[in-house]
């Protein structure tokens, strides 16, 4: 459309053609320090010294005991991150962590129950038979919205964010019933876990397995979408369907097997939390890691290095809350609206980061 | 299972449903329009809070108005980010549910709550700043009707709310398919560069719809407070939200059909909790509090394969933002 527009004083919103790293950088860290400088807001509101409330959460990085909680924190929540970070390069939105996870759990702890309860594995197959099931689980749960997503176009954002709940009422319903702990004073929690099921058996410490264990899925993560005919196929079709049709990719079978990838990365979470933190199953055993996981691979820029520190830094927001909780009384709901806010604000630095706002004089086409 | 029993179990499906309907009717109108709002849970949370705190400080009335100011806000808050920023829908909605969740957590923690009531009106007596519910709305029993067998309690012995949410939907529903108005929002979520071609103005029409959507979330959460269930605790609605979000999908996005999916699953939910209470299947409430979730995703599939898309689907440019080309 050759026309020709006059607009005195007008506001421009221009989409930015390169996105220079230095910029990109620079409003990841504005976009934090705004959410820190808001939560301070809330904080003051309460009657407390933002300050004082800063300081404690800092201290969790800087003491090596809190530093390895906030490790252990990170693994499930990292594991989880991978997984999107596959799937959202097929543009696949896949918000299922959760339950993936729960579907991860469910399998870790059927294996220890097969081996515990009939005797039907020997000791030194348990853990890996465990991290077979966790994965083959949570990639199955992911693997069916993502195989309906590309054989029927079935919107994957409601199955997946439906399918958390029918994990989670699933995993209630055996912890509350068949699995119980028969000797366990009828408390909701499954046996636990013999030494050699838990994660903790390589180094004695979960915080050092479990980041092993984190490293070794980043690489696979990296390996697969860089290296690979998968990896290759997965973003030509987050390019966009019709695209990937055009260049004669086999839609059905690249968004099923990135939907199993995505779903197994994120059941062995499910695994960390009950053979790594826990050791046995309860029930909501994950206070919303698998939501976090989309702040974390978001923030990430789906960069699965990036995932191992922005992780360990989301693991130390919630080892902070329940600090803050014992010390100072702040309320629990805290840690949620901290990471909301830098949720928030991540999400509308993005907006910044793409778009160039002027101010024009004159503005001539 | 005397005639009381159904009775009651009929009464409380209609109140239980009653929390779905009104969080779906704003909810079908955003999503009509062409915008999915996932921050639905945290909206209602909100407006549970809001009512919470304003029941204890001032009553019912203010609980309510303020609860929809306060949904108004959120919706006002999404609909910049998602209709304006053209941000992505999935990631704002679950940041909108999150920050819902904290923040009706956080003003309603003890400690905070005594001194915002304190604040909000400084002659409560002691004993109410850390009281955990609050008071209930008054049934309005309609004479005679309500006391016909079987369905007089069902239809007629509710508060205000209740009624008011059936009406409101039957009126929902006639706005959408029978007035210009309707068909307006419709044409926006269906095709909005077409909607934009014949003057249309594409973001104002989104902008309300999504403030509605905040309005009724809020108010659905504030019904479920002081309405249904009036004992606080961090994250009272326990999902429901999310629920009301299966129901839109349930009902094809129609405020009638929401009526009928959302005294469904009201009737399953208070089937969940009456079934434990006679020590019938202790595995039963499990099953039965996923199946609002499994219907929704049957119903996923239906409305995906061709035959069914074409009449019944979702609105076409649901979820992507409207860029305006010049």
């Amino acid at each position: 459309m050759a026309k020709t527009i006059i607009m005195p004083h007008s506001v421009k919103i221009k989409r930015r053609l390169h996105i220079s790293r230095k910029l990109s950088i620079l409003t990841t860290f504005s976009t934090l320090v705004l959410a820190f400088g808001v939560s301070g807001i809330f904080f003051a509101m309460i009657g407390l010294n933002p300050l004082d409330v800063y300081s404690y959460m800092v201290g969790v990085y800087t003491s090596p005991t809190l530093l390895l909680k906030a490790l252990e924190r990170a693994i499930p929540i990292g594991l989880a991150a991978l997984g999107l970070s596959i799937a959202f390069r097929m543009n696949f939105w896949n918000i299922g962590a959760e339950g993936q996870m729960y579907m991860g759990m469910f399998a870790s702890t059927g294996i220890v129950l097969l081996h515990a309860y009939y005797d039907l594995i020997p000791d030194y197959l348990v853990l890996l038979l465990m991290i077979l099931a966790s994965f083959v689980t949570g990639g199955l749960w992911c693997g069916l919205p993502a195989f309906l997503k590309a054989k029927m176009r079935v919107n994957e954002i409601l199955t997946t964010l439906m399918m958390n709940y029918v994990a989670m009422y699933f995993v209630d319903f055996l912890i509350y019933g068949p699995w119980r702990d028969p000797k366990g004073y009828g408390f909701p929690l499954s046996i636990p876990f013999p030494e050699y099921a838990k994660l903790t058996m390589i180094f004695g410490e979960f915080a050092y397995s479990g980041l092993l264990l984190l490293c070794i899925a980043v690489a696979l993560a990296v390996v697969i979408l860089r290296y690979t005919k998968l990896g290759f196929e997965l973003k030509i079709v987050g390019e966009g369907i019709d695209i990937a049709r055009y260049a004669g990719i086999r839609i059905t079978k690249v968004i099923t097997l990135g939907g199993i990838l995505s779903g197994g990365i994120a059941g062995l979470g499910g695994l960390a939390i009950v053979s790594g933190i826990i050791g046995r199953l309860r029930p909501r055993a994950s206070p919303g890691y698998g939501y976090t996981a989309i702040i974390v691979i978001l923030l990430s820029a789906l960069n699965p290095w990036l995932v191992v520190p922005v992780s360990i830094f989301f693991g130390g927001i919630f080892v902070a809350g329940d600090i803050l909780q014992a010390t100072l009384k702040i309320p629990g709901a805290a840690v949620e609206m901290h990471q909301a806010l830098i949720f928030l604000f991540i999400v509308v630095g993005e907006f910044l980061k793409r778009y160039k706002i002027t101010i024009t004089r004159e503005v001539v086409r | 299972m005397s005639i009381e029993w159904i009775e009651q179990v009929l009464q409380l499906t209609v109140q239980m449903g009653t929390v779905y309907l009104l969080a779906s009717l704003g909810e079908i109108y955003a999503e009509r329009s062409g915008v999915l709002n996932l921050g639905l849970e945290g909206m209602m949370l909100m407006g549970a809070a809001t009512s919470f705190m304003f029941t204890l400080a001032y009553g019912h009335l203010s609980a309510i108005l303020t609860s929809i100011i306060v949904g108004a806000l959120m919706g006002l808050i999404l609909s910049i980010l998602v209709v304006d920023m053209k941000l992505n829908q999935v990631v704002v909605g679950l940041a909108m549910t999150m920050l819902g969740a904290g923040l009706s957590g956080f003003f309603t923690f003890p400690e905070v709550r005594k001194n915002l009531l304190l604040r909000l009106n400084p002659s409560l007596p002691e004993e109410v700043l850390l009281i955990q519910q609050a008071q209930k709305l008054p049934e309005i029993q309609i004479p005679l009707l309500s006391n016909i067998p079987v369905i007089g309690k069902m239809f007629f012995s509710h508060n205000l709310l209740v009624y008011f949410s059936f009406i409101l939907s039957i009126a929902m529903w006639f706005i959408l398919f029978k007035t210009r108005i309707g068909l307006t929002i419709r044409s926006v979520g269906e095709n909005p560069s077409m909607a934009d071609s014949l003057g249309v103005n594409v973001y104002m029409v989104r902008r309300m719809t999504v403030i509605l959507s905040g309005v009724f979330a809020s108010l659905a959460g504030a019904y479920f407070f002081i309405g249904f269930h009036p004992f606080w605790r961090e994250g009272v609605t326990a999902g429901r939200g999310f629920i009301a979000l299966a129901l839109v999908i349930l009902a094809t996005w129609s405020p009638m059909r929401a009526i009928l999916g959302a005294y469904l699953f009201g009737g399953v939910e208070t089937f969940q909790y009456r079934l434990q209470l006679f020590g019938l299947g202790a595995q039963s409430p499990y099953f039965l509090a996923m199946l609002p979730y499994i219907l929704t995703i049957m119903t996923l599939i239906i409305i995906s394969t061709e035959s069914i898309k074409k009449r019944i689907g979702a609105p076409a440019s649901l979820g992507i933002p409207y860029a305006r080309e010049e």
